[in-house]
């Protein structure tokens, strides 16, 4: 097992891992047997019951701590677990896409931090490596940052790699850490307001009333009844809540080489996606926030399906509301080149108005410098970017109702996961033209990728 | 059978489009036959119950669908095309939906050569083209042995050539 160890010595996860794990076991123990378990047991057992589990939690989470490793050779990272069913992953860190860094509220508490990989493939977080000492994750998040620019580099331009194995350039050791240059921060009173303003919180008032009318006028009502009416209000209500805790002091920061977003009041997270990982940028105007001009943008970065705690309706938040301005400032910085206020847009042509005849006001796509721009959306308005040099395969389609008007829609896919790039219902030439320059200007961008 | 008018591809006439085999067309009616045991079967439990008109009809239903479905069966199958251009493999397909991909081979993760049962009967393999990104849909069905073989070493020759990162 410890044979192909060349280079440093396999380290282990911070000594209080098994403690916060088994405290999540406790959790979960508690729940499991439930109000109506412990009114059948009677106190004292129901205690013996919970220690047992808790101690068995412990024990569990202590053995897979001794058998968790983990260490970086040549241009991976690579993860020992499991006791029973050993596994051993190597993660080729030219594919990282992007490092998290986690702390839930109790890892807070006792100074410690999770820190999450994003790898191309990965059809959820790799690699979650939880616990290790907050100073620990920030060192281990640049170093595999710096590895990762390197392979990257190396990938990009094959000539300059050395040949046989052992040949390839050891890793730079830890550089002094990476200063931050902070774009943006959003106010915590841009951020209550703008999620007050979500269709959920301003249903609210009218569902609690509701389920208290229910219960005024229907005086003997179940208990069930009532919890399950004032559940189903706060639980509409929860969403806004819960983007409020997570995007609290929503920090957007540059670092050389990549983009930093920091955010979170209980679970803090700092996210790093290095340059030219961002796939797609949506910016999105709901509704209600139109009177202040506000927006809302997402990045989808490769592998990056929501945060695998079933977060997946979140996506990759760049910003969570912003002016027009700030947005303009932070996008450009994120996509090079790209101004989100002269985004070249062509609409539908007339034709497009017997197979859409309301978004067809909205619906446009246009070819800009370095990004291809879509906007679709009838009451939310959507405005979707995407680089060039990002790419990966364009598609046309066209359906018996669009053939009857000459209509037809192009696709640019990207490795992305939650941003679909689709310029609905062209005119048919203009799309066969699209086609032809997307095609062409994909091909531009990646050679003066490589090149670069 | 596409003027340069209707066509949905860029490039329409300096492309080399090669069809798929021919003998796709047996191996798609046989599953679409496949696929119509349940509705027969069906018929054959409610026969003795049903009124004489109402046998005519269904039978006249079922035929007239089959017959139907026969032509789009075969007419899909003609539809299918691909074109090896310098920098990208173009895939075509479909009849009332019609579908083109553009898919650069610097683009492409890994190449896929498979045959169910049906195809191998009939000495055909279908090469499916992998990008990393999950839409991308460049399959061509009903190449024979030779030419799927050939298609996916020229792919993997050619990605390596132009291979890039992401």
């Amino acid at each position: 097992m410890s044979l192909d160890w060349t280079g440093e010595p396999r380290r282990r996860l911070h000594p209080l891992t098994p403690l916060l794990k088994g405290v999540r076991g406790f959790a979960v123990v508690v729940a499991a047997i439930s109000l109506q378990g412990f009114a059948q047991l009677g106190l004292s057992s129901g205690a013996v019951v919970v220690l047992l589990a808790v101690l068995g939690a412990l024990a569990l989470s202590w053995v897979s701590w001794l058998v968790t490793g983990y260490h970086v050779v040549n241009q991976e990272l690579r993860v020992y677990e499991g006791l029973v069913w050993r596994r051993s992953r190597a993660i080729a860190l030219a594919r990282l896409q992007s490092v998290e860094v986690v702390r839930p509220l109790l890892a807070r508490l006792t100074g410690l931090a999770e820190l999450r990989l994003e790898v191309v493939g990965g059809a959820k977080t790799e690699a979650p490596l939880a616990f290790l000492t907050v100073a620990e994750a920030h060192i281990l998040r640049d170093r595999l940052l710096a590895i990762s620019e390197q392979a990257h580099a190396a990938v990009a331009t094959p000539e300059t790699t050395a040949g046989p194995d052992g040949a390839v350039p050891q890793a730079a050791r830890p550089e002094p850490p990476a200063p931050e240059q902070r774009l943006h921060q959003v106010a915590p009173r841009d951020l209550l307001l703008a999620q007050l303003l979500t269709p959920q919180a301003l249903l609210t008032p009218f569902t609690l009333t509701a389920s208290m009318l229910m219960f005024a006028l229907n005086p003997n009502m179940s208990l069930i009844g009532i919890l399950g009416a004032v559940g189903a209000a706060v639980g509409i209500a929860l969403q806004p809540i819960r983007r409020v805790i997570a995007d609290y002091g929503f920090t957007v920061a540059t670092v050389p080489n990549g983009l930093r977003l920091r955010h979170g009041l209980l679970e803090t997270r700092s996210q790093t996606v290095p340059a030219g990982r961002v796939q797609a940028l949506a910016v999105t105007w709901p509704l209600l926030w139109r009177p202040q001009r506000w927006l809302r943008c997402r990045i989808d970065v490769a592998g990056a399906a929501g945060g695998g705690d079933g977060e997946q309706v979140r996506g990759g938040a760049l910003l969570p509301v912003a002016e027009p301005e700030t947005a303009r400032q932070v996008v450009a910085r994120v996509l090079p080149g790209v101004d989100l206020a002269v985004v070249p847009l062509t609409r539908v042509p007339p034709q497009a108005r017997y197979r859409a005849p309301l978004r067809r006001r909205v619906l446009a796509a246009g070819l800009g410098e370095h990004a291809f721009a879509v906007r679709h959306g009838l009451i939310t308005h959507h405005l979707i970017l995407v680089p060039y040099a990002r790419i990966q395969s364009i598609r046309v389609s066209q359906g018996p109702w669009q053939r009857a008007l000459g209509l037809a829609t192009v696709y640019a896919d990207t490795a992305g996961t939650g941003i679909v790039a689709a310029a609905e219902h062209r005119d048919l030439a203009e799309a066969r033209w699209l086609a032809a320059e997307l095609t062409a200007r994909a091909r531009q961008a990646r050679l003066a990728d490589r090149s670069r | 059978m596409t003027s340069a008018d209707t066509s949905i591809e860029p490039w329409g006439a300096d492309t080399a489009w090669h069809p798929v085999s021919s003998k796709l067309i047996p191996v798609r009616l046989i599953s679409f036959g496949i696929s119509l045991l349940p509705i027969a079967f069906g018929i054959a439990i409610a026969w003795p119950y049903l009124p004489t008109w109402s046998r005519i009809v269904v039978i006249a239903g079922f035929v007239v669908g089959v017959a139907l479905r026969t032509m789009m069966v075969i007419r899909a199958v003609r539809s299918w095309g691909y074109a090896e251009r310098d920098e990208d493999l173009m895939v075509r397909h479909g009849i009332m939906v019609r579908r083109l991909s553009i898919v650069p081979y610097g683009r492409m993760q890994f190449v896929d050569v498979s045959a169910g049962p049906l195809e191998r009967a009939f000495g055909l393999a279908t090469v499916d083209l992998h990008t990393a990104a999950a839409a991308s849909d460049a399959s061509v069905p009903g190449l024979e042995p030779g030419a799927a073989t050939r298609l996916r070493d020229r792919l993997a020759a050619l990605g390596r050539t132009h291979s890039e990162g992401l």
